[in-house]
């Protein structure tokens, strides 16, 4: 269990150091089915600008998350560091291949995989807002995030390097592709993981709330939500969302996780603003399952999207 | 412009707990006027903190507002808060003696600021953190007391229009004879916000809803059946007042300038 300190304080009411499993879809049809999958996901509030505390933090869900059964534990953006860093951006920032300090989360790796956030310097000087999956004791995969939002109250490219590619990779539930907040919402990244083969997309999170009606919870959780329908069912595969909560300088982040299976159905969501880890159960099958009905991913075309976007690039008009 | 009071008390209550957490403080204390927003701050501080951990401290000059201390109090025992009662007339008065004037709003500046300089000085005796209690009206028209009224550490209404407070605080419990009150700034008596600021608050906030939260140009505003005085009443006091909504500017001549390019957040290490 994690430490005192490290409480969304003090609890609002009912709160369960472990959420509820969720179980979903566990019929098998045949032996040589793809197996189930349990994903833990944290909606955390880090410290910001503190490094050391937020490492204990991630040890102490990890460890948390590894005693549930997790296989995958997924925290949300920049976990590791805070959102609001501004210029604290160059203080908090590690070369995560050599800093010794991510020793204690790549040693937990061997048990349970992990995807996390953190300002990455890449040794000249560029900082970027980075997605890291570690597995196996090592960094199998560093997305650094393309799409930073700079307009109204985000201020990313003031602060950050701008990360140049989409890329999926194997891992032992199958091909993930790691995206960060706000190039979810671009779909053209979403597209690129889908004609990279993904069959989960990752996309970690520090969404403000924003938006309010007469109804509970924020506007802009339901544009998150209709993303995360529209790219899991075309691209028939699975999209995790992993959204952090808590305040910094009076803006909330609005939590609101998660799942949607490769059917563009909400499998599992986390309620608003909680901080709080939960298990969820995912049934692999169903990316076969999904395919055999639905063939968006057999009859891409990805030579057409590249040939006909190097003709719209060419021709630049606005 | 409707709001979930309850989904809006959850993130308010939040807010306080974790900022007061990450300040240090266990307490907060606020000014309590017997108006609308100073109690809605008064019912939020005490369902996010327990009662036992908020006070009010009662301000009045003299008794010239009678029935709004009386109300001022009877939210602190309906809340359950621990409240005090102070008041400013001496101090007031002594000033004014020595140096008299006969403008009402420079004297109700002064009682503003002057209820500041108690709520800050009770703030280090009680160890307790201040709770403003301006709305997101009265900011974007600046109808406050700069270091006076809007003086604080936290603001949990900042970001909710009047009418919307008031829908919060029926929500809340607030009491119906607090929540009908006509709004004032208590700076003389028969003063109303109202009649100063020349709208009444639902055309205020319906105005300030379109131009700031929608992005609407005052002509398309005028366009649609808006009143044009109006609009540009609202339009003018929004722009004349941004001082009061800014740290002064600092005339930069080094390499690095607090307010310029030295950035950090305020939750830095928290």
């Amino acid at each position: 269990m994690q430490g005192e300190e490290t409480e969304f304080w003090p609890a609002p009411s009912g709160f369960s150091k472990v959420g509820q499993l969720w179980r979903l879809f566990s019929f098998s049809l045949n032996c040589d089915n793809l197996m189930d999958m349990k994903v833990a996901i944290v909606q955390l509030s880090p410290h910001l600008g503190l490094l050391e505390k937020n490492l204990q933090l991630h040890q102490n869900y990890a460890e948390e998350a590894l005693r549930s059964g997790a296989e995958l534990l997924v925290f949300p953006e920049l976990s590791l560091t805070g959102y609001t860093l501004k210029d604290l951006t160059a203080e908090v920032a590690i070369n995560p291949w050599k800093d010794p300090r991510l020793d204690p989360l790549k040693d937990i790796s061997r048990k349970i995989d992990l995807v996390l956030g953190l300002v990455e310097e890449n040794g000249r000087g560029l900082y970027f807002n980075t997605a890291l999956y570690l597995s196996q004791g090592n960094i199998l995969h560093r997305h650094r995030k393309v799409f930073l939002p700079t307009f109204g109250l985000f201020e990313e490219g003031k602060f950050f390097a701008t990360g140049r590619s989409f890329q999926t990779f194997p891992t032992r539930f199958g091909r993930v592709g790691l995206l960060i907040c706000r190039d979810f919402l671009h779909y053209g990244a979403s597209y690129l993981l889908f004609a990279g083969k993904a069959d989960l997309i990752i996309v970690i999170s520090a969404a403000p709330g924003r938006g309010m009606s007469a109804q509970p919870g924020f506007a802009s959780s339901q544009m998150w939500e209709l993303m995360g329908e529209a790219i899991s069912r075309f691209s028939t595969a699975f999209v995790i969302y992993c959204n952090r909560v808590g305040f910094e300088d009076g803006v909330v982040f609005a939590g609101g996780s998660f799942i949607y299976d490769p059917w563009g159905k909400q499998i599992w969501r986390a309620p608003d603003l909680e901080a709080n880890l939960w298990l969820i159960e995912l049934d692999l099958e169903e990316l076969r399952q999904a395919r055999k009905t639905w063939s968006f991913l057999r009859d891409d075309k990805p030579e057409v999207i590249l040939h006909s976007l190097e003709r719209t690039i060419a021709k630049d008009e606005d | 412009m409707k709001i979930n009071p309850e989904f809006v008390t959850r993130i308010i209550t939040s807010f306080l707990r974790e900022e007061l957490k990450k300040l240090g403080f266990d307490q907060a204390i606020l000014g309590l006027s017997g108006g609308l927003d100073s109690s809605v701050v008064a019912f939020l501080a005490a369902r996010a903190l327990g009662p036992e951990r908020v006070i009010g401290l009662i301000l009045p000059y003299g008794d010239s507002f009678i029935q709004d201390t009386e109300d001022a109090q009877s939210v602190a025992s309906l809340v359950g808060c621990r409240s005090r009662l102070i008041d400013i007339q001496p101090m007031i008065d002594a000033y004014f003696s020595l140096h008299p004037t006969d403008n009402l709003i420079q004297k109700g500046n002064k009682m503003a600021r002057e209820r500041m300089s108690i709520l800050y000085d009770y703030s280090v005796r009680e160890k307790a953190l201040i709770l403003g209690t301006s709305n997101k009206s009265e900011l974007l028209i600046g109808y406050g007391t700069i270091h006076g009224d809007m003086a604080c550490a936290l603001n949990p209404l900042g970001d909710l229009y009047k009418t919307q407070v008031r829908e919060l605080g029926a929500w809340l419990g607030v009491p119906k004879k607090i929540l009908q009150k006509k709004p004032t700034a208590g700076l003389w008596p028969g003063q109303t916000d109202e009649a100063e600021i020349g709208l009444s608050y639902e055309e205020l906030d319906r105005i300030l809803y379109e131009l700031v939260d929608l992005r609407r140009s005052r002509q398309d505003l005028i366009a649609n059946g808006f009143d044009q005085t109006k609009v540009n009443r609202v339009w003018e006091l929004m722009k004349r007042n941004e001082f009061k909504r800014r740290m002064p500017p600092i005339v930069k001549v080094s390499a690095r300038t607090v307010g310029h390019d030295f950035l950090y957040p305020y939750d830095w290490d928290r």
